[in-house]
C-alpha cells in the first residue's frame, strides 16, 4: 500500500517533471538559442518540404494561438538535445510557434486542381483546408459540401485525424482528390 | 521455559547449546543448497526500470522543447506520458502474472503478488490520467465540452471504444482489488473476474497504434513496443501452457495416500516419475489441481512439508474451507496436476550461516521441510494455541536431532503471558541470543507474522534477513 502510493506520486512528478522540462520557455530559449546562430530565422531547414512558415491567417482561433512573426518549430529530433545547458544567447527572435502548416501536393481532377493545407500541433492536425478548388456552378457547389464536411477546426478530418475519411455524396471526385493530398500532407507531417 | 503447565512447553532439542557453539556430533548427510543470492531479483529490477525509460523516450525524442505553449498543449503532452506509462505497467502487470519459472523462482509469488498490487493501483491511475487529460486538452482544441468530446472521440476515432471498454475493465478489476471488497468475495469470483484483465490488454491494443502519436508512423518504436507485447504474449504461454504441460508429462503425480496429522490438518503424499529430476527446494510450494470430482475445476496454492527425496511428495494441508474439506475425501491414485514451483521462501535465499524459524498453526508445513537444507545449527519457534494443534511432533524432534536445531514450543493464545513473553524483543533475544546474526523464515497467521515483524526489528535483525511466507497471494 505504502509503496504503491510512493510509485503514484513518483508517476505524478514524473509526468509533471517531463512537461516542466520539455515545456517550460526556459527550455525553448535554450534551444533557439543554440540555434539562432546557425540558422537566420525564417529559413530553418527544416526537413519537411512543403512547409509553409506562417499558420492559415483565415482561422482567427488559430492564428490568435500562433506567435506571430514566430519561425515554425523544427520537426523531429531536435528536442533531444535541448537539456544540454547552453550559454544564454541573446535572442531576438519571437518564442517558437507550436502550430506548423503543411500542404499536400496538387491534385488535379475532373474539376480542377487542389491542395490541401493542414495545420498540426505537435503531431496532431488541429485545422485542415481545401485550397485552389473552384468556386463556381456545380464544381463550386461540390467544393463548398466537401470543405463544410472535411476542413476547419471541428471537420472530419480533425476529427479522424487521418485520411481515411466517409466520400462525400454526389462529390465522389472531389473527396477523393482531396483525400489524396490529405495524405500526402500527413504522410509529410509525421 | 516461561510455561510449565503444558505437557509441550519448555525446549525440545538437539545436542546444540543455546548459545550457538558448534555442534560435536557428526554433521548430518544433505547438505544445504547453495546460495541464491538477490542478483536476479536485482536484475529485473534493473530491467524494469531500463523498460520504463526506454518507454517514455519516444515521447522525449519526439517532442521540440518549448514547444507547449498553452495549457492544452501541456495536458495533451502529460495524457501522452501517461498514457505510455500505462501500456508499460500494463504489459509488466500480465508479465508477472505469467508464472514464468525465472520470476516465480527469483522474485516468488508472494512478493510477485504484493508487486502486482502496487503497481496495479499505479496503472490504475495512470490509465485514469491519461484518459481524463487527453478528453480535456482535446475537448479544449475542438471547443467542444468534455461530454460532448467523449462522443467524438468515441464516434470519429478508430479503437477508441474499445479502448474505453478496457479502460472500464481495469477500474473493475482495480475496485475488486481493494483488500475490503476482496474479502468479501469468494475467491474463485475474484479470480475469474480478474481473468477478464486479458481482454483489456487485447481491447486497449489497437488504440495506441491508431491513435499514438509516438506509435502511429511506422518504425523502430512501433516495432519494438509490438514485439514487447509479442514478446509478453510469448510468455504467457510458456509460463501458464507449455512449462506445465512439460512437468505434468513428464512427472506425472498422483495421489499415493492422505493421512490425518490432527482433527483438522491432513498430509497429502504424492508419487509420480523421476521425483529426483524435480528442481524444488524445501518451503517452495506448487499449484495444485487434483483431478477428482469437485476439485479438478480449482488449483490452489499448498507448500511442499517434506524436501526432495526422490521418493514422494508431501503438502500438508489444514481445512479451512470448501476446498480443503474436499481433499480429505481424495482417493489413492487420483491424478495431480502441479504448477511449480515457486517461491523464494528457502533455505537457499539465506544470508548468514544461521536461522530463526518461527512458525505459526498450518505454517509449519515449508518450515518443516526447509529444516532438512538449512545448515545445522537452526532454531525453531513453534506457535501452537494448544498441544493437540502442535503437527507433525515426531519428525521435529527427530529433526532436532539430526540437523541440530533448537525447538521451541510456545503453546497457548495470543494474549497468554507466555507467548507474550517469548514473542517480545526481550523474549526473542534471551532464546537465541545471537538472532541479530540470524536470517528468519516466518510462517503464519498474517496477525502472528505481522506481531513477529515489530518484534524481530525492535531486537535488531536487518528488514533483508527476515522471509516471510503469509499463505496470501
Ligand atoms: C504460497 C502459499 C502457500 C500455501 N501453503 C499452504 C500449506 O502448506 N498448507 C496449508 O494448509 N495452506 C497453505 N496455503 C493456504 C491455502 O492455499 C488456502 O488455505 C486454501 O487455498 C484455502 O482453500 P479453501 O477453498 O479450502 O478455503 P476458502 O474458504 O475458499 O479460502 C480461505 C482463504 O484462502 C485463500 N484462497 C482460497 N483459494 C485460493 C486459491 N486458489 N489460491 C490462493 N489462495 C486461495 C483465500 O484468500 C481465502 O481467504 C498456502 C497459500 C499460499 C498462497
Amino acid at each position: 500500500m505504502r509503496r504503491a502510493l510512493l510509485a503514484i506520486t513518483g508517476l505524478a512528478a514524473g509526468t509533471t517533471a517531463l512537461v516542466v522540462l520539455k515545456g517550460s520557455p526556459g527550455a525553448s530559449q535554450v534551444a533557439t538559442g543554440e540555434r539562432s546562430p546557425v540558422v537566420p530565422a525564417g529559413s530553418d531547414p527544416a526537413a519537411l518540404p512543403g512547409v509553409a512558415p506562417t499558420p492559415d491567417p483565415s482561422d482567427p482561433a488559430l492564428s490568435a494561438r500562433a506567435t506571430p512573426g514566430g519561425r515554425q518549430s523544427p520537426t523531429g529530433r531536435a528536442g533531444a538535445d535541448a537539456p544540454r545547458p547552453a550559454a544564454p544567447a541573446p535572442t531576438t527572435s519571437a518564442p517558437r510557434s507550436t502550430l506548423r502548416t503543411v500542404s499536400g501536393p496538387q491534385v488535379t481532377y475532373e474539376y480542377g486542381t487542389l491542395s490541401v493545407q493542414i495545420t498540426l500541433s505537435g503531431t496532431r492536425i488541429v485545422n485542415a483546408t481545401g485550397i485552389g478548388m473552384p468556386q463556381s456552378g456545380q464544381s463550386g457547389r461540390r467544393s463548398d459540401d466537401v470543405q463544410a464536411t472535411y476542413s476547419g477546426t471541428s471537420g472530419e478530418v480533425v476529427r479522424k485525424q487521418s485520411a481515411d475519411l466517409d466520400t462525400v455524396s454526389d462529390a465522389t471526385a472531389t473527396s477523393e482528390a482531396y483525400q489524396r493530398s490529405l495524405r500526402a500532407a500527413i504522410d509529410r507531417a509525421r | 521455559m516461561t510455561y510449565q503447565d503444558t505437557w509441550a512447553a519448555g525446549r525440545r532439542t538437539g545436542t546444540t547449546p543455546r548459545h550457538g557453539g558448534r555442534p560435536a556430533a557428526p554433521v548430518s548427510p544433505t547438505p544445504a543448497p547453495p546460495r541464491r543470492g538477490p542478483g536476479g531479483r536485482r536484475a529485473l529490477a534493473l530491467l524494469f526500470w531500463a523498460g520504463l525509460v526506454a518507454a517514455v523516450l519516444p515521447w522525449w525524442l519526439d517532442t521540440p522543447a518549448g514547444s507547449m505553449k498553452d495549457t492544452g498543449d501541456l495536458l495533451t503532452a502529460a495524457g501522452r506520458i501517461t498514457g505510455l506509462v500505462a501500456g508499460y505497467l500494463l504489459l509488466v502487470q500480465v508479465l508477472m502474472m505469467s508464472r514464468l519459472g525465472a520470476l516465480e523462482r527469483w522474485v516468488g509469488g508472494e512478493r510477485i503478488s504484493r508487486l502486482h498490487r502496487d503497481v496495479g493501483a499505479t496503472l490504475l491511475v495512470a490509465v485514469l490520467a491519461h484518459l481524463s487529460l487527453l478528453l480535456v486538452a482535446y475537448a479544449e482544441a475542438d471547443e467542444q465540452s468534455v461530454l460532448g468530446e467523449v462522443g467524438v472521440l468515441l464516434r470519429d476515432y478508430e479503437d477508441l471504444l474499445s479502448a474505453f471498454v478496457a479502460a472500464g475493465i481495469m477500474v473493475l478489476v482495480g475496485l475488486t482489488g481493494i483488500r475490503a471488497i476482496r474479502t468479501v468475495m469468494p475467491y474463485e469470483l475474484w479470480y475469474h473476474l480478474h481473468l477478464a484483465s486479458y481482454a483489456a490488454l487485447l481491447l486497449g491494443f489497437g488504440h495506441q497504434f491508431s491513435n499514438g502519436a509516438q506509435l502511429h508512423s511506422p518504425g523502430p518504436v512501433r516495432t519494438g513496443w509490438i514485439a514487447a507485447y509479442l514478446l509478453v504474449l510469448a510468455a504467457l504461454l510458456w509460463g501458464r501452457v507449455v512449462a506445465p504441460l512439460h512437468f505434468n508429462l513428464r512427472h506425472r503425480l498422483r495421489v499415493a495416500d492422505v493421512v490425518a496429522e490432527s482433527p483438522d490438518t491432513i498430509s497429502i503424499y504424492l508419487t509420480g516419475r523421476r521425483l529426483n529430476q524435480i528442481d524444488m527446494l524445501g518451503g517452495q510450494y506448487f499449484r495444485w489441481r487434483f483431478l477428482a470430482r469437485g476439485c479438478w475445476w480449482q488449483s490452489h496454492p499448498f507448500s511442499l512439508s517434506a524436501a526432495a527425496n526422490g521418493r514422494w511428495l508431501r503438502l500438508t494441508v489444514k481445512v479451512v474451507g470448501r476446498h480443503t474439506a474436499d481433499l480429505r475425501d481424495l482417493d489413492p491414485g487420483t491424478r495431480v496436476w502441479a504448477e511449480g514451483p515457486s517461491g523464494t521462501f528457502t533455505a537457499a535465499h539465506r544470508t548468514k550461516e544461521r536461522a530463526l524459524l518461527i512458525a505459526g498453526g498450518s505454517g509449519i508445513a515449508p518450515l518443516r521441510a526447509m529444516l532438512e537444507e538449512l545448515p545445522p545449527g537452526a532454531a525453531l519457534i513453534y506457535r501452537a494455541r494448544t498441544p493437540a494443534d502442535v503437527l507433525m511432533h515426531p519428525e521435529l524432534d527427530w529433526l532436532a536431532q539430526a540437523r541440530h536445531t533448537s525447538v521451541w514450543y510456545v503453546i497457548g493464545s495470543r494474549d497468554d503471558p507466555g507467548p507474550r513473553q517469548v514473542m517480545s524483543p526481550d523474549g526473542l533475544r534471551r532464546l537465541v541470543p545471537d538472532v541479530a546474526r540470524r536470517d528468519v523464515y516466518l510462517c503464519g497467521p498474517a496477525g502472528l507474522v505481522e506481531e513477529s515483524v515489530r518484534a524481530l526489528r525492535a531486537a535488531g535483525i536487518p528488514r533483508r534477513q527476515i522471509h516471510l511466507a503469509t499463505f496470501e497471494l
